[in-house]
């Protein structure tokens, strides 16, 4: 669109925004770019021989070495006992009273909580995955989404970049809360994406249920759990539907996709009064789950855009998983 | 069941706002895959195209004496996970995903360190009234933020932060201008009082 001159400087210039355009420049940034490793050359005939010879040395040394060194795994360390490597297939076990540090490769740090139970499944430089079987964790991720997974006994909770907090009852039925950035709990194709400020439980057999701010009302949060895990059915969503607030238009958003014929109807007219579908938005449209419409929807929301975890990952909640 | 836990983003009319072009995601795409091969020629292209973004993005969230540094490191961290990038078309929506969480990580570590004030007075050279502006536009919330700082102090076009942050153009269009809106009442009301 032309004639925006805060879009694009185009039109009828806005004095203010010239005003601030001249004032903020002065933080602009003209450094040049970091030092990196060099790139490759093309070396000489003799340079190319000895390179190849010395490849062969270290390549025999590599292979002698690899039946010395020690597992894949992460760093431990443990309140009282030191410190010590976890390898891939192992378990880490806190008991009462215990707490231990994993630090996770280079990419973030796991602290474990008393009485928690994990196992490293993969510890690869872009890749980590653990299982926490029972217990609590704090991660805190600052690697590009997706590099961090935990497997729990009722879904997966995948790292989008963030720190969260991860518990596990005995009974397999998880709950994170997430303090910066996003998680994602997926289970069998049903995924929730857990924003900065926002809980989502999981049940075994179940899956994760519907995300929710932390500080939503107690009336709010009960509805949800029964409506998600207690067969709540109409009774539940009414309540649901009837204590939202605009804040918790993320929740309803993901409730699109889970109701039953009839509820998701219920669900779009109150998601429309809290937060108005954009042009090019319909009810059809939605209700029959049209994703890009679902998309345009999500981004009025104020938390984000789904561009980028879309071009991350290409998954997508299930549409029409009704419980 | 109750399960109880212990839980504790020909302008020639203007000279402010960028004279790039408006970004090629193929082009993105093939300097990416040439950087993840080793090719840093391509990297420092990527560098010099998306440098602005990812400073604007930690102006948005860090001390301003720091972001300097961040912004190398955004690109150092880039380089070393660029493997584990599925769709090289998607690059800016990642790299803008990495300065974020890089920001996050920032207030992480320094939870136990006592920020200097940002006004002191020979620790900045600029004016007072930009600082202000700044500390206002600090004070919006993070999704009006980071729209504006890319707009107003990195000079991107609408239409080329939303390219190069993988947002849509909507998304940011709305942003922008209810940030503007936010901005202008917020200079308004300190100016009068």
């Amino acid at each position: 669109m032309r004639n925006d001159y805060l879009w694009d400087g185009s039109g009828e210039p806005d004095p203010e925004v010239q005003r601030l355009e001249r004032l903020l420049s002065e933080f602009r940034s003209y450094r040049p770019a970091p030092e990196l490793p060099a790139a490759n050359r093309y070396p000489s005939a003799r340079l190319r021989w000895t390179a190849i010879a010395a490849t062969v040395v270290v390549a025999a040394a590599g292979a002698w070495l690899a039946t010395r060194t020690p597992p894949e795994g992460w760093q431990v360390a443990r309140a009282g006992s030191g410190s010590g490597r976890l390898a891939v297939g192992e378990t880490l076990e806190t008991g009462a009273g215990g707490h231990a540090t994993v630090k996770i490769g280079d990419i973030g740090v796991v602290e474990v909580e008393p009485n928690s139970r994990l196992r490293l499944i993969r510890a690869r430089r872009n890749e980590h995955r653990m299982a926490l079987e029972v217990g609590l964790i704090h991660a805190r991720i600052w690697a590009p989404p997706r590099s961090f997974v935990v497997d729990t006994p009722s879904a997966v909770a995948v790292d989008l970049g963030c720190s969260y907090t991860l518990a596990v009852a005995t009974d397999g039925a998880g709950l994170v809360k997430v303090t910066t950035g996003w998680v994602s709990f997926e289970r069998d194709g049903r995924e929730s994406f857990i924003p900065a400020g926002a809980a989502c439980q999981t049940r075994p057999n179940l899956g994760p249920g519907t995300p929710y701010r932390q500080e939503a009302s107690p009336a709010f949060r009960q509805a949800l759990q029964d409506f998600d895990f207690a067969r709540g059915g109409d009774p539940a969503l009414t309540a649901v539907l009837s204590e939202a607030t605009r804040q918790d238009a993320f929740t309803l958003w993901h409730l699109l996709m889970r109701g039953e014929p009839g509820q998701k109807e219920r669900v779009y007219d109150t998601l429309a009064g809290l937060v108005p579908p954009p042009a090019g938005v319909t009810r059809a449209g939605v209700l029959r789950g049209d994703r890009k419409m679902l998309d345009d929807w999500w981004d009025q929301l104020g938390l984000g855009d789904t561009t980028w975890w879309r071009h991350l990952e290409g998954k997508w909640p299930e549409s029409g998983a009704g419980r | 069941m109750d399960t109880t836990f212990a839980l504790s983003a020909d302008f020639g009319t203007n000279p402010s706002v960028s004279a790039s072009p408006v970004v090629s995601i193929s082009d993105d795409a093939e300097l990416a895959r040439a950087a993840r091969h080793g090719n840093r020629a391509a990297f420092g292209r990527l560098y010099d195209r998306y440098s602005r973004m990812v400073h604007g993005i930690l102006l948005a969230r860090v001390p301003r004496s720091e972001v300097d540094d961040l912004v190398q490191d955004v690109f150092v961290l880039a380089l070393r996970q660029l493997s584990a990038l599925r769709d090289d078309g998607a690059f800016g929506g990642w790299l803008a995903m990495i300065a974020r969480n890089r920001a996050y990580d920032y207030h992480r570590r320094s939870r136990e360190w006592i920020e200097l004030p940002e006004n002191l007075p020979a620790a900045d050279r600029r004016t007072p009234e930009a600082l202000a502006v700044m500390e206002a536009i600090r004070k919006l919330p993070e999704s009006y933020r980071e729209p504006l700082i890319l707009r107003l102090v990195e000079g991107m076009t609408g239409e080329e932060i939303a390219a190069r942050t993988g947002m849509t153009a909507a998304s940011v269009r709305v942003n922008l201008h209810r940030g503007m809106k936010q901005l202008r009442q917020k200079l308004d009301c300190e100016g009068r009082s």
